[in-house]
């Protein structure tokens, strides 16, 4: 048995595939929910996303003021070594300048006494 | 690009959510889904008003993200066939003032068990009476495609419907006379 001629088959899907009404409460649902994304709330994802880049702003913030703190204290505390090694070396430098100068003058009080 | 016309959000709702969701239902088969998928393409729409550039405009995107949404579902939740033919035979909580004619009905189950490219096809060319070159543009397949989807799809439900709907045709004849 065959079915009825292609263009009859076609007409009839066309009739059996009128849209279908929408339920009833759809569009009520649709305006809700974009009211409700409209005015964002404390838990909106606006809200949400905003604070979150402020805490990753005020995060990346408290970050750069460590590093560049301890930058600081690391150049200051080199510094510091510096010129107490400068220190000791110029206390050295004096204290082997006096023992060179109490030499020369013996040697030369020496040589004095050798003449008379 | 200017353009005058003014997109209306509620507008467009009534305009065009029975035939989104006509398509979310045809294409995935089940109510609950598709009234889910609808309110997903509206609140999609809204987000691109301000890209539409007329109601054609509007109209096209919706039939595009539509058929786009379902086939995504459809993905998802990998319905099978003879599931489809289950939910859509009992109606799936549909008021019986949105239920089809027995044959619509009918044809709607054996429609949920062709492959989704050819259900794709046949539901945008009868229900919303596209043609193959608009079906091509809407799913953003190449045209011979579609119209290979169209002609197998279209043999291939009339022979689902040949040998399931013999009662209907004795009934038709029965009616008319014969």
């Amino acid at each position: 048995m065959d079915f009825e001629p292609m263009e009859d088959f076609e007409r009839d899907l066309r009739q059996a595939f009128q849209r279908r009404p929408a339920p009833p409460g759809l569009k009520r649902k649709l305006m809700e929910m974009r009211q409700k994304r409209r005015a964002p709330g404390p838990n909106s994802p606006h809200r949400q996303s905003n604070f979150f880049l402020w805490q990753r702003l005020a995060a990346s913030v408290a970050l750069a003021a460590v590093l560049g703190g301890a930058a600081a204290w690391r150049n200051a505390e080199e510094r510091r070594k510096g010129e107490e090694a400068r220190r000791q070396v110029m206390t050295a430098l004096r204290i082997t300048g006096h023992a060179l100068n109490q030499m020369n003058a013996q040697l030369a009080a020496r040589d004095r006494a050798a003449q008379q | 690009m200017a353009h005058d016309w003014q997109p209306n959000f509620e507008q467009l709702v009534d305009e065009y959510q029975s035939m989104v969701f006509s398509l979310a239902w045809r294409m995935t088969g089940d109510r609950g889904l598709a009234e889910e998928i609808a309110q997903d393409v509206f609140l999609e729409l809204d987000k691109h008003l301000g890209k539409l550039e007329s109601a054609a405009h509007a109209c096209f995107w919706l039939r595009r993200v539509a058929m786009s949404r379902s086939a995504d579902a459809l993905r998802r939740r990998k319905v099978r066939g003879m599931d489809l033919w289950v939910e859509i035979d009992e109606g799936h909580g549909a008021k019986a003032e949105e239920r089809t004619s027995p044959l619509g009905n009918r044809l709607e189950q054996l429609l949920s068990t062709l492959p989704e490219p050819h259900r794709a096809a046949l539901v945008l060319r009868y229900q919303e009476d596209l043609t193959p070159e608009e079906i091509a543009a809407t799913l953003a397949s190449p045209l011979a495609t579609v119209k290979s989807n169209l002609q197998r799809g279209l043999k291939l439900l009339r022979a689902k419907a040949s040998n399931h709907l013999r009662e209907y045709v004795r009934v038709k004849e029965q009616a008319s006379g014969l």
